[in-house]
């Protein structure tokens, strides 16, 4: 969960993209490094890939500073997808504040989606962490990938869950990225406000705390 | 505990002596004082980490030299801060599965317990059901037996009564008319000879009768033909009884009975004297040149009623002694004996809530003693 340092004013948060191997979590994490203009950004830390896998994690760090001096880091992972990296998932998704799940839209990978989607649930029990409680995008990925699967058909699919609607995205083209990362900032407010009464204390609103968390080149132009 | 995330300080990155390695190699290429310090300096360069401001770097006058040098410094711990936080987080995964497997072995440990309990339940159950089945079968191989032995007894003594009433009245009247024929034979000596031989063995043969009448009168009382279910006892009738059947069964015994005052008890006579008789039988069987037996019946102070069959046979081997009550068990060679003298004698007893004791030493004797319940 959220670790607030008092002393230092320092509020630190963590968002995990969760999902099946090789389903664009990575390129999340970069396009976002790329298009991103927060108000403060760190470096993009992609933890050694062996053929192009995550082994570990990646890590971006973005922030911004608070009207009363509030220190506020969103630290941004991604899990190895792999099954066999099952402890290292668990120990990355550990205190998480938030989940975009990344999904693969191509049509053999649905059998995959709906594993890492249970492991999702079954790491979050096992960290004794409630799956309702927990703000969580759902990120179809590679629509530009001809053949993926319907996405009215994943709508109606998804309809009945916390989770709906989907997000729809072409992460290799930029496209859905930042808009499924804004999604989960919205649903991430609430429960950080209710906490950190970051409005009444910290004159941050949650379009302040989406916006400059997520702002875009061209937001500065 | 400190997760594998937590933002680390310069000095957890880089250790003071490297700092100092890395600070003056900096100050070689660039030809410059630098100083590094976690605290702020005025005029420095903040050295930053993922966001986190590590450290200030300060070279006086030459800020193009401390930009440079700041990013070289933030570029080097970039990458051991990366190393650092693989490290971490392998550790904190290793720690977790550990602790998961630790757990795992402690729940497996937990259910093979279960297993073993739950085995041995198992095991405890099936032999109690074998008890059960061993007893259930005793007690009908005991109730054939008696049965058999019942309708045999009966059959004979229906069988011998008949012939034997009137062989004994035959005798009588045979005596009769050998009188008459006295008065009408000469009273000469050869005469007078035969007649009395005649006469001596009438009287053998008659109580030679009587014998066979007593031996079937045992019968009867053996195979209980004429009563039912449970009645008052007489135990030392029935006693005697099962003695002197013994008695006539085969070789000469010497049996004492001694009897004291016994009240009456409820019982089945047949199965009593089953009971008694297998006792004495194996008494009868340990015994060898001067054996005897004492048969000695008393009330204890109690009131209990008690049957002591004592002898001084060969008696039964300490390792022997905790078997003689298992079915079938017996030191006799096959043929002589079903084992199931002693069994059969305890559940009788068991079934009038009375119980066996048996006491043996080896070379000296055997003494077992049949307690019945007070009234
Ligand atoms: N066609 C297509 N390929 C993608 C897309 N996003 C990622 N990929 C490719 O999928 C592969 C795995 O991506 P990566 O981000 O490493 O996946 P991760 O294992 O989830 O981190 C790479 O070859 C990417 O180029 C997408 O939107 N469309
Ligand atoms: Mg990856």
């Amino acid at each position: 969960m959220a670790d607030y340092l008092p002393h230092e004013r320092k509020l630190t948060l963590k968002v995990v993209y969760y999902g099946p191997a090789l389903s664009g979590k990575t390129t999340n994490l970069m396009q976002l490094h790329t298009l991103l203009r927060p108000q403060r950004k760190g470096e993009l830390m992609v933890l050694e890939t062996r053929d192009d896998r995550t082994l570990f994690f990646d890590v971006l760090p973005i922030g911004l500073r608070g009207e009363h001096g509030l220190d506020l880091r969103l630290k941004l992972y991604t899990v190895p997808g792999q099954v066999q990296h099952d402890s290292t998932r668990k120990a990355v998704l550990s205190r998480a504040d938030g989940v975009i799940f990344v999904a693969d839209s191509q049509p053999p990978q649905q059998d995959n989606n709906a594993n890492a989607f249970d492991n999702l649930a079954d790491n979050l029990q096992k960290l004794g962490m409630d799956i309702e409680q927990l703000p969580i995008v759902v990120q179809f990925n590679k629509r530009d990938v001809p053949g993926a699967v319907d996405e009215a058909e994943l709508q109606r699919r998804w309809r009945q869950t916390p989770w709906a609607p989907l997000c729809m995205a072409a992460a290799i083209n930029g496209e859905g990225v930042v808009e499924s990362f804004r999604l989960l900032l919205k649903r991430l407010y609430p429960v950080l406000d209710r906490e950190f009464h970051l409005a009444a204390d910290e004159g941050i609103s949650e379009d302040d705390f989406v916006r400059r968390l997520s702002a875009l080149d061209a937001d500065h132009a | 505990m400190r997760s594998f995330e937590d933002d680390p300080t310069l000095s957890e990155l880089l250790p003071g002596d490297r700092q100092q390695q890395l600070l003056q190699l900096l100050q070689v290429l660039s030809g410059r004082p630098l100083v590094l310090s976690e605290t702020p300096l005025t005029g420095a360069q903040a050295i930053e980490f993922n966001l986190e401001t590590l450290g200030w770097l300060h070279c006086p006058e030459q800020p193009r030299v401390q930009q440079a040098a700041a990013r070289l410094l933030e570029f080097v711990l970039f990458y051991v801060g990366k190393y650092r936080l693989a490290a971490n987080l392998h550790h904190d995964s290793t720690e977790a599965s550990f602790a998961e497997l630790q757990r795992k072995h402690a729940a497996l440990q937990e259910s093979e317990a279960r297993y073993k309990a739950l085995a041995e339940q198992l095991q405890a159950r099936v032999q109690e059901q074998v008890q059960v089945i061993e007893k259930t079968q005793q007690q009908l191989y005991e109730t054939a037996r008696l049965r058999a032995i019942g309708q045999l007894a009966a059959g004979v003594a229906h069988e011998i009564n008949n012939p034997i009433g009137f062989i004994a009245s035959n005798l009588r009247v045979a005596g009769d008319y050998l009188g008459e024929l006295e008065q009408k034979l000469p009273a000469d000596q050869g005469t007078a000879f035969l007649l009395e031989d005649f006469r001596a063995l009438l009287s053998e043969s008659a109580s030679g009768t009587r014998r066979i009448e007593t031996i079937v009168n045992d019968l009867k009382t053996f195979s209980n033909i004429d009563q039912a279910d449970f009645v008052p006892c007489d135990l030392n009738g029935l006693l005697a009884t099962t003695c002197h059947l013994l008695q006539t069964e085969g070789q000469a015994l010497d049996i004492q009975l001694r009897p004291g005052t016994l009240p009456r008890l409820s019982g089945y006579p047949a199965k009593l004297s089953q009971a008694f008789y297998n006792v004495l039988d194996n008494s009868a069987k340990s015994l060898g040149e001067q054996g005897c037996i004492l048969v000695s019946t008393r009330q204890l102070e109690d009131g209990t009623p008690e049957v002591v069959i004592e002898d001084n046979g060969c008696g039964i081997s300490e390792t022997d002694l905790p078997r003689v009550f298992d079915p079938f068990f017996t030191t006799r060679p096959v043929g002589s004996g079903t084992g199931l003298g002693l069994t059969v004698a305890r559940d009788i007893l068991i079934a009038h809530r009375g119980e066996v004791l048996l006491n043996s030493r080896q070379g000296v004797g055997t003494c077992v003693r049949l307690r019945f319940p007070r009234r």
